[in-house]
């Protein structure tokens, strides 16, 4: 019995390495040495992060990312809190249907929808001359429709959770239906809110396939960076690079967890 | 707080549903129309209604090849990551440490969150001729000189495997959660062997999220970009870097657009079908 359950532990155990392994590896090896990666290094430097940073295209990818996941987040948030309010607090005809429908940017493979927005901001530029495919303005409306639907998950699911009680108490005492929302709804979903702009800037960051279609010259995002630069060659330096991405994403992992209980939350 | 029919509350959805009517459903509806054009060199299109692409698409040997071995890698991929997922899943699922278990949650997600780029990084260092897994292999005297697996199927099913295997387990584990342990535990009070009782109560018992989680598995491979490029070098022809290849570099819309549809098919499908699933289990 008991060498059972030790088994089964060890098996789990295997898997996550497979899991987390590759992950553990790529983090070592941006601190080898040698320029050509092999495995056991001849000794450890920590100047491939410098180097790293010095190629523009990583540096700027960096930037760039940061800002189009922040402003994507921003702009989830405001069109997201307010329609999960709606979907959950109110009830008016073809509601299921447009909570599906705000969720389903998850659905769509996102290289099918990189794909068709791409074609469609090109025609859309024939028919007004306005420019959306390869701008930043074109890149944060595809990143808001990777992020809202995040938003729209973990929102609803907080105010799912969350006691009307005191809602209705605001309401019973004559608070309008806005007062009633910032002075006691918000601070009630408050770390929902905080997990969902956490997820909105993690999906939005580490997206590849969507934004694939839509960079131009000079406005890469940094996974595409990355997959540009594996294209010709690998090194320390992409390692480098990809520890700093995960050290983002593991840090706005464990900051939503706080708020939000992810082992609940899925 | 619910006041009946609200048209208040209603217009607080409408900038949203705009955003994705405008810049998800026109646009996917607009290579729908695309699809059934054809590719012309000078004009791109000849606004022409017609259903060649379609048929080139399961006619055309290169296109069926393409679909094929896709298909075929899917579905490899799937059967490998449920037959690791349900280990995983059911051991959190039954952790009583909460502790424990919120940890094990955050370290199948990370992985999932960081992105395709860099985990196909992690996995051509890893798989690479001079990478840890020859390294390893060559110093445990496994093999005599380092082998290839980078740039092979092998190591494109490997990596969708890794990619997929979080969204199996996170899936797997919360129909597992809603399992009752005490079925189990009559299960074994009966005599049976913990792995008896697995097989005989929680795999039936979990069969409707073992479905769903494969339908959603199987879609995300049939879709996969970053791994069969990296991975799979560019001899792997899968549907994922045909239709990039279509539309981006070689400007043939309606037929990148065909293959989009098929793709956005059978995803629709698939989706559908394990939604219908996961709902059974309510029953």
């Amino acid at each position: 019995m008991k060498i059972g359950r030790y088994a089964f532990a060890a098996l789990v155990a295997l898997i996550f390495v497979f899991l987390l392994g590759p992950l553990i590896v790529i983090i070592w090896a941006s601190f080898f040495a040698d320029k050509i990666l092999s495995f056991p290094p001849s000794g450890y430097t920590t100047s491939w992060f410098g180097a790293a940073w010095a190629i523009s295209d990583f540096a700027n990818g960096f930037l760039m990312s940061v800002k189009v996941g922040a402003c994507a987040t921003v702009v989830s948030l405001l069109l997201g809190v307010p329609a999960a309010l709606a979907v959950e607090r109110y009830s008016f005809p073809g509601r299921e249907t447009i909570r599906q429908v705000l969720l389903s940017p998850m659905y769509v493979p996102a290289i099918v929808a990189g794909a068709a927005v791409y074609i469609y901001f090109v025609e859309f530029e024939i028919f007004t001359g306005f420019q959306l495919a390869a701008t930043f303005g074109g890149l944060v409306i595809a990143h808001s429709l990777i992020a809202l639907p995040w938003t729209m998950r973990l929102v609803c699911a907080s105010l799912v959770t969350a006691n009307t009680v005191s809602e209705e108490a605001a309401r019973s005492l004559g608070a309008n239906a806005v007062q009633t929302f910032f002075l006691v709804t918000l601070p009630i979903i408050r770390p929902g809110i905080i997990a969902a702009a956490m997820f909105s800037f993690i999906a939005s960051f580490s997206d590849l396939e969507k934004s694939l279609f839509l960079v131009g010259p000079g406005k890469t995002t940094l996974p595409i960076a990355i997959v540009n630069y594996l294209e010709w060659s690998l090194d320390p330096t992409i390692s480098a690079v990809a520890t700093v991405q995960i050290l983002i994403i593991g840090t706005a992992l464990i900051v939503s967890d706080r708020f939000v209980k992810l082992g609940k939350a899925f | 707080m619910r006041e009946g029919r609200n048209w208040g509350g209603a217009s607080l959805v409408l900038p949203a549903f705009v955003l994705v009517a405008a810049f998800l459903l026109a646009p996917l509806a607009l290579i729908l129309r695309y699809s059934f054009d054809l590719h012309d060199p000078i004009k791109l299109m000849k606004g022409v209604f017609s259903t060649q692409n379609y048929v080139q698409a399961v006619a055309d040997p290169f296109y069926q090849d393409v679909l094929l071995t896709t298909a075929n890698i899917a579905a490899l991929s799937t059967v490998i990551v449920m037959l690791l997922a349900f280990p995983v899943a059911y051991y959190i699922s039954r952790l009583e440490s909460q502790r424990l278990r919120g940890w094990l949650i955050i370290l199948t997600v990370l992985p999932l969150l960081l992105g395709n780029a860099v985990r196909s990084a992690a996995w051509m260092i890893v798989m690479g001729t001079k990478g840890v897994a020859n390294a390893l292999l060559l110093s445990v005297g496994l093999i005599e000189e380092p082998i290839k697996i980078l740039y092979t199927p092998t190591a494109v099913v490997i990596g969708l495997v890794s990619v997929l295997l979080p969204f199996a387990i996170i899936t797997l584990q919360s129909v597992m959660d809603s399992i009752p342990s005490s079925l189990e535990e009559a299960g074994q009070s009966l005599g049976h062997s913990p792995l008896r009782t697995v097989y005989g109560v929680v795999l039936p018992l979990a069969m409707p999220g073992v479905a769903a989680a494969a339908a959603i598995c199987f879609a995300l491979a049939m879709n996969a970009y970053a791994t069969p490029v990296l991975i799979g070098g560019p001899t792997m022809q899968m549907m994922g870097p045909v239709v990039y290849g279509q539309i981006a570099k070689a400007n043939n819309w309606p037929f990148g657009s065909t293959l989009a549809c098929i793709l956005m098919f059978v995803t629709l499908v698939l989706t559908i079908v394990s939604t219908r699933f996961l709902s059974r289990k309510y029953f």
